[in-house]
């Protein structure tokens, strides 16, 4: 029997922020909060940089070539979450994603850098980044 | 203790967006915008799809170039997607980059630093974005 639920808002009872979900397989559990990408986006890195598309990302700002700075709308509870990205190859003989060289990562937003591999920075036209962790 | 036996959630005043409180108490996020929308794990020798969600196929374009085809679209193709892969043998950097995304599917590429690609036996690609 189908049985749905129509709910505009979801709030743990015990602890707001935490909400337990059987797994796949029908025997553990995992978290419904710690399970979702808190950050996600897709940009335009190149002359004028432009967000096409984004999840509580409030700025994205031009550090220089191929640096970037993305801000959250909603703050991370601390800097030890995880972020992943990629980007198009954009013509380049080599690229690579990575944060930059301090791991400059705080509460309210992560510079990243796409480069060859010279570790030059090159712009990029599409940066897509993904984040999970504890929002605060 | 408070639990809810239910098959399939679904907005009130949007269908599509449920708010949820987050980790500190303080804050909301959306749920539907902050699920993974697709993975998969494949092995691109084969190549072969190892495991996957919301991917109904996947084909070889070329050397290290895949296409996964979602099974439910996405609104636009405006997501955000990333993956790694195995370096294996290969001592010169291993890099994951993609390109000819659409709503129906997208394609994940593994370079290498002399500017070739490389099939990898083990990569994975993790999907962000709107569902369509």
């Amino acid at each position: 029997m189908a049985s749905i639920l129509k709910v505009d808002t979801i709030t743990g009872v015990s602890t707001a922020g935490s909400i337990a979900v059987t797994g796949e397989g029908n025997s553990t559990t995992t978290n419904l909060q710690q399970g979702l990408a808190k950050v996600w986006i897709n940009f335009d890195g190149q002359s004028t940089i432009a967000t096409r598309d984004s999840h509580n990302s409030s700025s994205i700002s031009d550090d220089g070539t191929g640096q970037y700075t993305t801000s959250y709308t909603s703050n991370m509870a601390s800097v030890s979450y995880a972020a992943s990205g990629s980007h198009n190859r954009n013509g380049l003989s080599s690229t690579t994603f990575s944060n930059d060289s301090s791991w400059a990562a705080t509460t309210s937003g992560i510079a990243s850098i796409t480069a060859d591999s010279t570790n030059t920075g090159r712009d990029c036209d599409a940066v897509l980044i993904s984040i999970l962790g504890d929002l605060a | 203790m408070s639990t809810i036996l239910v098959n399939t959630l679904t907005g009130t005043g949007n269908a599509g967006s449920i708010v949820v409180t987050g980790e500190g108490n303080s804050t909301t996020t959306n749920l539907q915008q902050g699920l993974a929308k697709q993975w998969g794990r494949i092995n691109q020798d084969t190549p072969a799809i190892l495991d996957s969600f919301n991917s109904s196929s996947l084909t070889d374009i070329g050397t290290g170039t895949h296409r996964f085809v979602f099974t439910n679209n996405m609104g636009n193709a405006n997501y955000a997607c990333s993956g790694m892969a195995q370096a294996e043998a290969v001592a010169r950097g291993t890099q994951y980059t993609n390109s000819s995304n659409n709503s129906t599917s997208l394609v994940e590429r593994i370079d290498i630093e002399d500017g070739g690609t490389r099939d990898a036996g083990n990569s994975a690609t993790i999907t962000c974005g709107d569902l369509a």
